[in-house]
């Protein structure tokens, strides 16, 4: 009998893990899909001052470090037509009537840091055509002229490389032109050594260009740290880029970054020069906004993809074949097993008293599907709900049944009031499941009042505690979205999970509660063979 | 191992008793037995067990409508779930008051702690008890109206407001541990360990209390009068273990927990049967259970009588 119950657990605790080792050695595959970055939900709107009939704006272009999805542009009265010839797009807004109304462009954007370390010695000579107007020449007094042409001297020496060139310039900006707003133009900040971020820029972008180095001026959005407001607009700022190697090389003197973005830059346009009058704040007023999206962060997609191509058996029982409003439901399903794993931990080997058998876990999903916050708020209500009903409806002598039900009830009726005063609706009608684990921990609420009565204050809180206790527990493990993914994209792993609690099933020790309840019945035990060891000498 | 003691002073835990002794030793078919009053009631009757006698057993709400007609004969009574545990659900009137007034009778019920009941409150705790407030799992339930035991003269210096009673451990028939449960004022009288009552472990080959707790905590004296608690010699100390250890052959459950009150008239009678006994017995007694339900082995028992039983268990425990 034993030596069965020892090999059926053996079988179910090793099996699905030969099959994960089987699946990622021999089939391939990964255990897990590839994790998807962080996006950004961007937001642009922008009207033009005075009359016109058409209006243009830059718009994100994908390129190095930037992909772009779901953009939107809304366009009900205008016709809209967008120009992404060049490096950069522009889209352009036009009506038979003057435009009043603000135009509007969103878009998901995934940025990822663009580095590159080592870039080697450049000596080209000559460049495409394409490239000529990356090299002409602003119009510059005389005077600031000379002064550049000072400059060159002191910090260059004549016979280097394009990239050792770019190189001492862009130490020269970043490090000798100290940043000052007010300073607004090539000559002052010559005078100065000081000058704006644009004015850097722009600095930086003649010396290059001077040098026969491809340059230009980029117009960038910082995107808002997690601190700050979602709602904070955000300003256009500038850096450079130059063409080093065939490749456009990102450059930022006002923020000290050689041959590196971070990926809290967005360059919404790579050249300044074309969009200077466009964004001139005096033709036109905008807002930007953008905003973290933790949206698909394990790409399903692509692994359903993988999975299907192995053509194992595997593909065949996979749950990413299901439908995906199933595939989600099923996402959370899978966390069940594992919390009643936490919970037989917490019961059988810990000895933490709780009500109702699995009250915690429907706790755990119900501060799941809504919020910790949220969630313990709104059970906490529901426990005061149940112990003030048994004290008003205890004159009524109602029978049992209909009284629970009346709890019941009052809960929904809750849950109707919030989601009329709550300015979050949303969060309830897409969550529609969210609150029938509520609603059923309910039933079990009266009973809090009965033991009250019966077994004291103290009981009472212990066990309400170690409910909470076991809930938040869970609640931290479904918080771990790996865990989430792993066990629905490797559903085997439940038999390993019934192998545990057999294993749980079997114990027959002590639990951690025990070492407590009878402390001093081991303390006491311990005086009296003292005492009988000290009355024999 | 933190452990280590325990074990060494052989003390049964929660899952031990689970899954070596209950799980193994009790068939659940024998379960309701146990676990419904009126059922332990009728099994007794039969065996020739005495129990405390039932004056009605009420299982609809109908027969709640003339209650006060049925109770007003009566000095006293107890009413009780049939399936209730932990003493959940009981309250225990003393006295019952008749009142004239205009021409209307009106029935006024007085709790053991002096506390009065409407008839329509009595009436209201019962549909409670029916609708499966007390009972094991939530499930309908029936009420029984009980005749109140006096408690006998030995205690009364050892008890505060309720009757105490006598819990033994029967292990395949044999008595393996017992205690005698004190209610005290923190108890509101009710002998129920978790509520504050005295726990007095008692020596099995003489009926003399040996150790007391409240709580886990060892005591000297009762809290409220101030008796010492060790050394209390209970009477009809042998017909006691004789009636536990009958229980055995009448509900046949390997592991169960036998309460017994002492009246004044008949000597010890049955109160009621628990399947699952707790585990709190073994800190009244300082002594663990696992070496003495090892002493027991169940294959030599089987033709042995109740009595020849108690010998065993007089001489070893």
């Amino acid at each position: 009998m034993k030596k069965i119950i020892v090999l059926i657990t053996t079988l179910l605790i090793v099996t699905p893990l030969a099959m994960l080792l089987y699946k990622s050695q021999v089939l391939n595959l990964s255990l897990l899909p590839q994790m998807v970055d962080d996006v950004w939900n961007f937001h642009l709107t922008a009207r033009p001052k005075g009359d016109h009939t058409s209006f243009s704006f830059p718009i994100p272009k994908p390129g190095p470090g930037i992909k772009i999805s779901d953009e939107r542009i809304r366009s009900k009265n205008f016709e809209v037509f967008i120009d992404s010839n060049s490096d950069s797009a522009l889209a352009t807004w036009s009506s038979k009537e003057p435009i009043k109304q603000r135009v509007t462009y969103s878009a998901r954007i995934d940025l990822k840091p663009l580095l590159y370390k080592n870039i080697p010695k450049d000596y080209t000579e000559t460049y495409p055509k394409g490239l000529n107007r990356y090299l002409k020449m602003p119009t510059l007094l005389p005077e600031d002229v000379a002064a550049i042409n000072h400059l060159e001297k002191a910090i260059l020496e004549g016979n280097e490389d394009k990239t050792s060139v770019v190189r001492k310039i862009y130490y020269y900006v970043e490090e000798e032109i100290q940043r000052n707003t007010s300073i607004k133009t090539i000559h002052e900040t010559l005078n100065t050594g000081k000058g704006s971020p644009l004015i850097k820029a722009k600095l930086f972008n003649i010396m290059a260009r001077r040098q026969k180095v491809p340059s230009r001026v980029v117009v960038m959005v910082r995107m808002p740290d997690l601190k700050s407001s979602a709602q904070a607009k955000l300003r256009f700022t500038f850096a450079n880029e130059v063409f080093l190697n065939n490749k456009w090389i990102p450059i930022d003197t006002n923020r000290g970054y050689f041959g590196e973005r971070p990926d809290n830059f967005m360059v919404i346009h790579r050249n300044y020069e074309e969009v200077e009058k466009i964004i001139s704040k005096k033709r036109v007023s905008y807002a930007i906004q953008a905003e973290r999206a933790r949206i698909n962060r394990f790409n399903k997609t692509e692994f359903k993809k993988e999975v299907i191509k192995s053509d194992s058996i595997f593909s065949r029982l996979s749950l990413y074949r299901l439908p995906l409003p199933l595939q989600t439901m099923f996402t959370t399903i899978m966390l069940i097993p594992i919390g009643t794993l936490v919970l037989s931990i917490a019961r059988n080997l810990i000895g933490i008293p709780t009500f109702g058998i699995f009250t915690p876990i429907l706790l755990t999903l119900f501060f799941k599907e809504t919020s910790f916050g949220f969630g313990f708020l709104f059970f906490s209500v529901v426990v005061l709900i149940g112990i003030g009903e048994r004290y008003v409806l205890d004159k009524f002598y109602l029978l049992a049944v209909p009284r629970l039900s009346i709890i019941l009830t009052l809960v929904i009726m809750l849950m109707i009031g919030y989601s009329l005063f709550s300015t979050d609706i949303a969060f309830i009608s897409q969550k529609h499941l969210a609150f029938f684990p509520i609603v059923i921990v309910t039933t079990n609420i009266e009973r809090l009042s009965i033991m009250l009565t019966e077994e004291g204050l103290v009981n009472t809180l212990k066990t309400l505690f170690g409910t909470l206790v076991i809930a938040i527990l869970g609640y931290l493990l479904y918080s771990i979205h790996a865990l989430e993914m792993f066990m629905f994209t490797n559903p085997e792993l439940l038999f390993t999970i019934i192998g545990l609690l057999i294993l749980i099933g079997k114990y027959k020790g002590y639990r951690l509660s025990e070492f407590l309840r009878f402390r001093d019945l081991v303390r006491q035990k311990k005086k009296q063979t003292e005492m009988i060891s000290n009355d024999i000498p | 191992m933190i452990f280590r003691e325990l074990k060494e002073l052989g003390i049964l835990g929660i899952n031990n008793r689970v899954g070596r002794y209950i799980l193994r030793h009790n068939k659940r078919s024998n379960y309701p037995l146990v676990d419904n009053k009126v059922l332990t009631a009728q099994r007794a009757e039969a065996w020739g067990i005495a129990m405390p006698e039932n004056y009605m057993i009420v299982e609809n709400y109908g027969s709640l409508k003339n209650l006060h007609l049925k109770i007003q004969d009566y000095d006293s009574f107890v009413i009780k779930p049939a399936n209730g545990s932990q003493g959940n659900g009981i309250i225990v009137i003393k006295e019952i008051i008749k009142e004239e007034k205009n021409g209307v009778t009106r029935v006024l019920c007085r709790r053991s702690n002096d506390k009065l009941m409407e008839i329509e409150e009595v009436k209201h705790h019962i549909s409670g008890i029916l609708s499966g407030l007390y009972s094991l799992a939530g499930q309908s339930d029936t009420a029984i109206i009980q005749a109140k035991i006096d408690k006998h003269p030995i205690f009364d210096n050892y008890s505060y407001g309720g009757i105490p009673d006598i819990r033994v451990i029967v292990f395949e028939g044999y008595p393996v541990m017992s205690m005698v449960r004190l209610p005290t004022k923190s108890s509101d009288g009710r002998a129920n360990l978790h509520q504050g009552a005295i726990g007095a472990g008692i020596n099995l080959s003489n009926g003399c209390t040996n150790n007391a707790v409240i709580k886990n905590q060892v005591v000297e004296f009762h809290p409220d009068t101030g008796h010492k608690l060790v050394g209390l010699q209970l009477p009809f100390w042998r017909e006691s273990l004789e009636l536990a250890a009958q229980c055995f052959d009448m509900v046949e459950l390997g592991y169960l927990g036998v309460d017994i009150v002492l009246t004044p008239d008949k000597g010890p009678i049955l109160l009621e049967l628990n399947a699952r006994p707790g585990l709190g017995i073994q800190i009244a007694n300082l002594a663990g259970l696992v070496p003495r339900l090892e002493k027991i082995r169940p294959q030599a028992s089987k033709n042995l009588l109740a009595r020849e039983r108690v010998d065993f268990s007089m001489e070893n425990f």
